[in-house]
């Protein structure tokens, strides 16, 4: 379904299927394909929302010859952090790319060391002294704020170097990735069952966006068609997952500004739901339900109506929480203009989620695509416009009571829907598929391939995190940095992640 | 002689009573914080654990400080159980340590030592602490000459315990009001409370009092938040003697005062850093209305 090109023409062959970010980048990973005898490929895919499929091209890199190839950067600019990550894994280099720091593999790391090569070992130990050098401003009286990668709070670890100019922010750059747990080569060699646990790991608030994303990719090489029932139900999973980590987002953010009530019902509510979550699966993170070909239990008439019953009291604590927001005054005035992402830096970064959503970029892969039940529900996505911490909060709360209404229906579908057949039998053979899936931060993509015994050749993951966490350091320009801990919590970015 | 001694044991008496009671206070602060966003909250008491939690700990030093950075903690305690020694409280006899223009800059002194240290371990939080908090203390100085002056006009007297409401006259008027107001606002800015600034909070980025202490450990740290706590209770007896026009006992004030900043910390965020200067300008202007209003 991909076309080949030779890297000489990668440019303009982006541009076309770019077309000026009408279809915006999806992804961008390596593969090594010289066991086979063939060479390294660099693949590139966009979406097309108009015919709910994904689209794009396979740049094939002779193993003997050079691996360099043009910067799509320039033309492609949500591109950037792509070609940096494939250069750290595969050492394929992108010529003319506006900032070639190592992205994933920091200065624990030799150099002429590609991890996902297929000669490097999942075992190899490497000791390097890379050079990584932050970027920062110079001028009379100004000064760098460095933050992490060990924090106050019990968060993941993250460098963030401010340039400030008074309190004001001039630049910041982020330095991440720095618990690389090589989940991507680790799966290599198994089965799509024996990966599912590692999957469902990579994040603690996404586990049924992995999973589906990935059984999805298993199921298209497979050639099954999920039973309705367990499609009902995974997007039921995805829809609490959702409000899980939305009511637990609208919490977070007021701890940004010291709002206690606030965070204090937030956490409330996320309890509530991780329970609800514990109910249903067994576990608060709902690990273990979804697997390929369908899902591996099956939803009650009993936990459909406490499923109901737990909802009915979130959703009463949402609107509560949204009408506290709007009654402070107080709260309105740190949220409103701050942190703004414009419309442009969305679409050209290829923004997903709340954050796409809240800069008036519609940019769901629940309506861009066709999986689950999703196309029967009439969704719709929930956008505003004007790109700052309130926006991002208001997106998530339209998208709670769209979330709530969905799950009504869900149940209701499930009342109809006959219960013998809940999961698909599974034959592999060697095949590529992709897998897209809406988390609550945004579309998470994974595109799979299997070899002849049916056994994982490469596995890319991209959460949704990825795409937004170059916008970050746009959004906090023009502010000051006490207002820092409120954009990034508004953004509620993931390391877990990014750090795969 | 013996009287001015027996004044001074009082005054000394005093300052440790309030030193003993100052973490019960926090403690209030913190339970009734906690009740209201219907949480159980720690105990009373915790703060004493606290404290005794910290001391115990080893106090880490690192070697680019300079004598400043050991001495600041001290002299901010001292100063804070200086300031207590004269607030009108329960003991204070005729001797005074000092007028009301001792007390505004004895806790200056204190505060000019801690954003010294701020600035000692060359971090950038501390010194982004640091000038916030001049920032905050330059408007907030001002706001307190002004309440003093406000109760020196009314009782004559330059010194705090010749400024104690008097019941006998007429007490609740316009003019007690707006001081009344505007006096516990510019408290909350003083203490470093919400919404100026965010006593409980973990992001380096957005503090301002505690973005000062950060270096700190073991016994230094001890002291300097025994010196905070040391200062609100001061404030609140200072609020409740001079600025809190109901004839209730002065125990009593410190606990309705300290339950009022529980409840106006809960109802309120923090407000962006610049627009403090409005916040404490509208204390200002309460504070000039009461004094055209006496």
């Amino acid at each position: 379904m991909f076309t080949e090109i030779m890297p000489e023409a990668v440019l303009e062959t982006a541009e076309k299927y770019s077309a000026n970010g009408a279809h915006p980048l999806t992804a961008m990973f390596g593969r090594d394909e010289t066991e086979s005898g063939a060479g390294y490929a660099i693949y590139c895919c966009f979406e097309f929302p108009e015919k709910k499929d994904i689209d794009g091209f396979k740049m094939v890199f002779d193993p003997k010859g050079s691996l360099e190839y043009d910067s799509i950067t320039h033309v492609v600019p949500g591109a950037a952090w792509y070609e940096r990550e494939i250069r750290d894994m595969f050492g394929l280099v992108p010529k003319g790319h506006p900032d070639l720091r190592p992205l994933v593999l920091h200065e624990g790391f030799p150099e002429n060391f590609y991890p996902l090569r297929k000669n490097v070992s999942v075992n190899a130990k490497v000791q390097g002294d890379r050079k990584y050098k932050m970027r920062t401003a110079k001028g009379e009286g100004l000064f760098e704020v460095p933050v992490g990668p060990i924090h106050a709070g019990i968060i993941e670890p993250g460098h963030f170097r401010f340039s400030q100019a008074g309190e004001a922010m001039l630049q910041l750059d982020a330095k991440l990735f720095y618990t690389h747990r090589g989940i991507e080569k680790a799966v290599e060699g198994k089965t799509p069952y024996e990966a599912l646990p590692i999957i469902e790991r990579i994040c603690g608030a996404c586990s049924i966006a992995n999973t589906w994303s990935f059984c999805q990719g298993a199921e298209k090489i497979a050639g099954v068609l999920v039973p309705r029932r367990a499609e009902i139900i995974r997007t039921l999973l995805m829809e609490l997952e959702r409000i899980t980590n939305h009511v637990g987002d609208l919490g977070n953010i007021p701890a940004g500004v010291g709002f206690n009530p606030a965070i204090s019902l937030g956490g409330r509510l996320k309890e509530k739901m991780m329970r609800l979550c514990e109910a249903v699966a067994g576990n608060r993170f709902l690990r273990g339900f979804i697997v390929p070909g369908g899902v591996r239990q099956d939803i009650t008439e009993e936990l459909a109506e406490h499923i109901h019953e737990v909802l009915d009291d979130v959703a009463d604590g949402v609107e509560d929480l949204s009408v506290m927001f709007a009654e402070q005054e107080n709260f309105q005035n740190r949220i409103q203009t701050t942190g703004i992402v414009r419309n442009r830096t969305a679409v050209d970064l290829a923004m997903v989620g709340v954050g796409a959503r809240a800069s008036g970029f519609a940019h769901d892969s629940r309506s861009d695509f066709d999986y689950g039940v999703y196309s029967e529900l009439n969704f719709k996505p929930f956008t505003k416009s004007m790109g700052d911490v309130a926006a991002r909060i208001l997106v998530r709360i339209g998208e709670l009571s769209a979330s709530f209404e969905m799950v009504d229906s869900l149940l209701e579908m499930l009342n109809g829907c006959p219960n013998d057949d809940l999961v698909a039998d599974m034959k592999y053979g060697a095949g590529e598929g992709w897998g897209i899936s809406e988390s609550a931060r945004g579309s998470n993509f994974h595109y799979l391939v299997l070899d002849d015994a049916g056994k994982i050749d490469r596995l890319f993951v991209r959460s949704a995190s990825y795409p937004n966490w170059p916008a970050l350091t746009v959004a906090v320009q023009g502010d000051i940095i006490p207002d820092f801990p409120l954009i990034n919590k508004s953004f509620e970015l993931c390391y877990a992640c990014i750090d795969r | 002689m013996e009287n001015l001694i027996a004044n001074i044991g009082l005054n000394l008496i005093q300052g440790l009573v309030l030193l003993i009671f100052s973490p019960l206070i926090m403690g209030i602060i913190n339970k009734v914080k906690a009740r209201l966003q219907k949480r159980m909250g720690a105990s009373i008491f915790q703060e004493y654990f606290d404290l005794f939690k910290w001391w115990r700990k080893p106090t880490i030093i690192t070697p680019y400080t300079t004598s400043i950075f050991i001495l600041a903690p001290v002299v901010y305690f001292m100063t804070s159980l200086y300031a207590a020694t004269m607030v009108p409280g329960f003991l204070t006899g005729q001797f005074s340590a000092g007028d009301a223009f001792i007390f505004v800059y004895i806790l200056a002194l204190g505060r000019f030592f801690m954003t010294l240290s701020s600035m000692d371990a060359a971090t950038s939080f501390g010194g982004m602490g640091g000038s916030r908090e001049i920032y905050v203390s330059v408007l907030v100085e001002p706001a307190i000459m002004l309440a003093i002056l406000i109760n020196s006009l009314r009782y004559h007297s330059t010194t705090l315990s010749g400024m104690i409401i008097d019941y006998d006259g007429a007490y609740f008027t316009i003019s007690a009001v707006l001081t009344c107001i505007a006096f516990f606002l510019v408290m909350l800015a003083e203490n470093s409370r919400l919404p100026v600034d965010n006593p409980d909070t973990h992001l380096e980025l957005t503090m301002i009092h505690e973005g000062m202490t950060l270096e700190y450990s073991g016994k230094l740290l001890t002291l300097i938040h025994l010196g905070s706590y040391l200062k609100i209770i001061v404030f609140l007896t200072l609020f409740g003697a001079l600025y809190f026009p109901i004839n209730i006992p002065l125990w009593l004030k410190i606990l309705l005062g300290a339950v009022i900043i529980g409840i106006v910390e809960t109802l309120n965020n923090k407000m962006r850093l610049f627009k403090v200067r409005v916040y404490l300008g509208a204390a200002i202007v309460f504070l000039l209305l009461a004094i055209v209003a006496e």
